[in-house]
């Protein structure tokens, strides 16, 4: 596999350019101009399916972890019977070590709302709404002013552009819990309701948000929209890996001299991320291991990086995912067994209680992950351990319990030493 | 017509099904904790996980693909599917725990995960002996547990509401409580409160659960999170016996059920029967059962001098038939009820026909505006209906007065019209009145005789609700003159087959003395030769069935079979709940 050239990669989603998240500046370097075409540009745009089309060609695999192919997800959406259809973008982004979207809020917002503008013409979407974790209070307040900066430019609201389009765009603040980044949870959540997970099928493109035809999509996602439409789906494939091709917004953290968010394409190789563009380990210390893509992403040891690189199928020979791309770095001093305690622990916080498997399994997997800890874990609390993920995988209404089972099966096996190292030791010398 | 293979066996289907309820229409068993026929499917215990694939057809024949062996060949689902939610189509191929290790495993290990923050407390829980959490972990749980570290603690001892108390660590979070405040109630009083281990279901705060329906959560909670604060720790459910019957609190005859020991009954659940009342009944209709045991009137009581004495049966009988004698015929009042079954009715009104009297009246008890549309009914009576069908004058409370003027002699079926405000202390003076009744009250104590009769616990009966349904009861009590073990129509309890005298110990004080209404009218007849001689209910209804077009067809046998019997009447439209 050819590496990509990323050392020249002119950035899309953060350009470098001073106040972008001024809808003047944004309009000055092009913006809306993909809008502009899809709404008012007949001839190249018939109708919304060439949109569809084109964004499927494109395949934007979705950026919020499950890596599914936006425009095909489009075009799951029923035909539009004059009732409300909606688009919810998930800006939740509560995973563990993913921090992009909020660069989105905060430098480049109008290619959100123009990416979700368009996927609201192509899906025939009359209403949008945001979804924003309730930490991000300032993003929020961010987002609602370039919203009503863009519905001043009529951009958004009654007959857009003359076409003739009403879309209305709302931005929603959640309440501070990780599952509300579920798709379907965050329906609820929407909804005003408690944040469960919904029982699927019917999935959101049937049966929604109050029970209408429903498109959820990342907020990174989206905003790869607008230049998809400018310059097309053969640029985008073009750009990094052939299968999970298109600009990536690498969220590097850690101990990494420069952490942080970059944009490059996709396909990038692991250990070029973490030397060059995060300047290597902090102190000069050695690579131990890394979590690729947000906290459920199984960890990977150092020595399995090599050739390696971000996008789905490469990580997948080595048995991880891509996820959010969220990179957490740790160096030789790194306690793994605190690292997962501490996993454990935020998947045991934030489970929603719904399901049996995961209510009672996150908590147990993290008291076990205490003991040990603490030094008084024998070695088979380690079988029990990969026992109960066995158990708790796959048998949950939302893929929470699998996000909690995976990083405590893969740490454990991949660093099984240092578990054992710090359990009790079960065989006694005679005298 | 499409198929399905359930455990190797082929069953045909048609129309829309889900799996699970379908398993258990075939009188299968899967385990499941949060799935109720009646209300939503949140599929979120997890239990009824079951095995699931398809027959794969070629796409182009519409043949379908062998194997290298000649058998169809089968597409499994990757994960194991819950059954509650899954919708069957044709050629689905389903393994349960019968047949299927995985599927063994998957129900265990699901149960292992439930109990290990419960506190395994059966043999102080109220729910011990009906739990399907208990049931179901005998049946598929593990052994033993592999939980060594500290459970999680909750509230305990929480009430809820007036009625029903909150042991959240019990809770396994199977929203059935929520839900039915949502989906059937509607007053959405419950939810659930925090995240993950830590949830429970509460109401908002500073409210209280007073949903007129708040005890149907007792019965539906699947553990023993939500007890009834009246029924807590007052028996074991096997140590009493469940008898059928009907409420008597209100228009609708919901279907109950009585539960007794020693001779008293100690409280009262729902019975299904999808025409009336489905699973459901109002908490007023549990609350009855202190009728049955509380304030009962026991042995005859009559005026001496203007107090009242207790007397004797020979006494009342021989009163009874002087009172008669000693009266004009026209200065005779028959006041049947509408709190009183058909059977009780119909005795008076046979008396009447051959006294050469007038039939009975009767006055409605109803509440204008107390109905809910759903169990709960302006009807405060169970058998308006059944006194409309005998024929009985209906009276306003203003009319009835005037009859009651006219009398001599005032018999009242057990309707406690003085309380009711009906009439008054002053209507029945210099009258002399009989009532029969059940319990004590402003009415008997007016009255120059009070005939203690059976209640709707202690006799098989029936009763017509508002949607013209005749339903009859069962004896789920002794009276003095009654025997368990000799009425084949009383139920029997597990210790009345397994128990011994020793075990099976009864208080004589609760067996109240009274008789049923046609047993006492035999006695009358003895010695008046007015000839109303009835050994039982089943009697009674055979000749109305066989006089008054009604009830033509009517049996206890059918009403058995069936649930009771919708009557094809005019004026009584069925109306759905």
């Amino acid at each position: 596999m050819s590496k990509p050239d990323w050392k020249n990669f002119e950035p899309v989603l953060i350009p470098d350019i001073p106040d972008l998240d001024q809808i003047k500046n944004y309009e000055k370097n092009g913006g809306y101009s993909a809008l502009k075409s899809v709404f008012t540009d007949n001839d190249k745009w018939p109708d919304s399916k060439s949109v569809i089309n084109e964004v499927k060609e494109a395949n934007i695999r979705g950026r919020g972890g499950a890596g599914f192919n936006a425009g095909l997800k489009w075009s799951f959406m029923p035909p539009a019977d004059g009732g409300p259809r909606y688009l919810a973008c998930n800006g939740d982004e509560s995973e563990p070590g993913t921090f992009k979207d909020r660069k989105i809020f905060e430098y480049n917002p109008h290619i959100f709302i123009e990416g979700a503008l368009i996927a609201a013409y192509a899906m025939e979407i009359t209403t949008i709404y945001v979804y924003i974790r309730g930490e991000y209070k300032s993003y929020i307040d961010m987002m609602e002013e370039a919203i009503q900066d863009a519905y001043d430019a009529g951009y958004i609201g009654k007959d857009i552009l003359g076409s003739g389009r009403d879309i209305e765009f709302y931005v929603h603040s959640g309440a501070g819990a990780y599952i509300c980044g579920e798709e379907t949870s965050m329906l609820e959540s929407l909804e005003g309701k408690r944040g469960y997970p919904r029982v699927k099928p019917p999935f959101p493109a049937q049966k929604g948000l109050w029970g209408r035809p429903t498109t959820i999509n990342n907020i990174e996602t989206l905003a790869h929209v607008p230049a998809v439409i400018n310059r097309g789906a053969e640029w985008f494939k073009g750009v990094g890996a052939k299968n999970h091709p298109g600009p990536v917004l690498y969220g590097i953290s850690g101990h990494v001299n420069r952490p942080g968010v970059y944009e490059l394409p996709s396909g990038v190789p692991v250990l070029d991320l973490i030397h060059n563009v995060a300047q290597g380990i902090k102190g000069g210390k050695e690579l131990k291991a890394v979590i690729p893509g947000g906290s459920s992403t199984p960890v990977l040891r150092a020595d399995q990086l090599d050739g390696i690189t971000m996008d789905s199928d490469s990580l997948r020979t080595v048995g991880t995912m891509m996820g959010t791309a969220g990179m957490v770095v740790m160096d030789e001093d790194t306690d793994m067994v605190d690292v997962l305690w501490r996993i454990a622990h935020f998947y045991h916080h934030e489970s929603c209680g719904q399901c049996t498997p995961c209510r009672e399994g996150t908590g147990w997997l993290e008291k076990i992950l205490l003991k040990i800890k603490n030094g008084e874990g024998e070695v088979k609390d380690l079988d029990l351990l990969l026992d109960l993920t066995t158990q708790m995988e796959g048998r949950t209404i939302c893929a929470l319990a699998d996000a909690a089972a995976w990083p405590v099966r893969h740490t454990i096996n991949r660093f099984r030493d240092e578990f054992e190292a710090r359990c009790k030791k079960s065989v006694h010398a005679l005298a | 017509m499409p198929e399905i293979v359930i455990d190797g066996q082929t069953y045909e289907f048609e129309g829309e099904h889900k799996l699970l309820q379908f398993i258990q229409d075939l009188g299968k068993e899967v385990p499941f904790f949060c799935y109720h026929p009646s209300m939503s499917i949140p599929a979120n215990c997890r239990q009824c996980m079951v095995k699931v694939g398809q027959y794969v057809k070629d796409k182009e024949t519409g043949e379908y693909e062998l194997d290298e062996n000649g058998e169809k060949q089968i597409r499994w689902f990757p994960k194991l599917q819950t059954s509650c939610n899954l919708t069957m189509s044709d050629d689905m191929v389903v393994h349960t725990q019968e047949t299927d290790d995985l599927v063994k495993r998957a129900q265990k290990d699901n149960l292992e995960f439930i109990l290990i923050n419960h506190p395994l407390d059966c043999p102080i829980c109220d729910q011990a002996g009906e739990c399907p959490l208990q049931i179901q972990t005998y049946k598929y749980g593990p052994e033993g547990s592999r939980f060594e570290v500290k459970k999680v603690h909750k509230p305990k001892r929480v009430e809820l509401g007036p009625r029903v108390t909150l042991d959240a660590e019990r809770c396994i979070n199977c929203t059935r409580c929520t839900r039915f405040t949502q989906e059937i109630s509607k007053t959405h009083q419950l939810t659930i409160i925090s995240r993950g281990d830590k949830n429970y279901p509460t109401t908002a705060p500073g409210e209280t659960f007073d949903d007129p329906y708040s005890m149907n959560t007792v019965d539906i909670c699947p553990v023993g999170a939500l007890t009834s604060s009246d029924f807590r720790f007052k028996a074991r459910v096997w140590e009493m016996n469940q008898t059928p019957s009907i409420d008597i609190t209100n228009g609708k005859g919901s279907n109950i059920d009585l539960w007794t020991r020693d001779n008293l009954i100690l409280r009262i659940t729902p019975r299904h029967n999808e025409d009336v009342n489905d699973h459901w009944i109002p908490d007023e209709a549990r609350d009855a059962y202190k009728l049955f045991n509380e304030n009962r009137i026991s042995r005859p009581i009559q005026k001496l001098d203007g107090e009242q004495i207790l007397s004797s049966w020979n006494n009342a009988i021989a009163t009874f038939n002087e009172q008669v004698a000693d009266t004009e015929n026209d200065k005779i009042l028959i006041i049947g009820s509408p709190h009183a079954s058909v059977e009780e009715n119909y005795v008076f009104s046979k008396y009447a026909n051959l006294l050469g009297i007038d039939q009975p009246v009767f006055t409605p008890n109803m509440e204008e505006g107390k109905g809910d549309g759903f169990l709960i009914t302006d009807d405060l009576a169970p058998n308006t209906t059944g006194c409309k069908l005998l024929n009985f004058k209906e009276k306003k409370a203003s009319t009835i007065k005037k009859s009651v003027e006219n009398a001599e002699l005032v018999i009242v079926l057990n309707d406690h019209l003085l309380d009711r405000n009906v009439l008054s202390q002053e209507d029945f003076d210099d009258k002399f009145v009989i009532v029969f009744a059940t319990n004590h009250s402003d009415t008997t104590k007016a009255a120059d005789l009070v005939v203690p009769i059976t209640t709707a616990a202690e006799h098989a009966a029936s009763y017509v609700n508002i949607d013209g349904r005749i339903q009859r009861t069962f004896p789920a009590k002794e009276t003095k003159y009654s025997n368990r073990r000799l009425d084949l129509e009383m139920s029997e309890g597990r210790l009345d087959r397994y128990g011994t005298n020793f075990d099976n110990w009864r208080t004589e004080e609760n067996k109240v003395d009274c008789l049923p209404l046609w047993r006492f009218m035999a006695e009358v007849s003895d010695q008046s030769g007015v000839d109303v001689v009835y050994n039982s209910g089943r009697e009674i209804i055979e000749e109305i069935a066989g006089l008054n077009e009604a009830f033509s067809g009517v049996s206890y046998p059918d009403m058995d079979d069936n649930n009771g019997i919708q009557l094809s009447i005019e004026g009584t439209k069925k109306t759905k709940a």
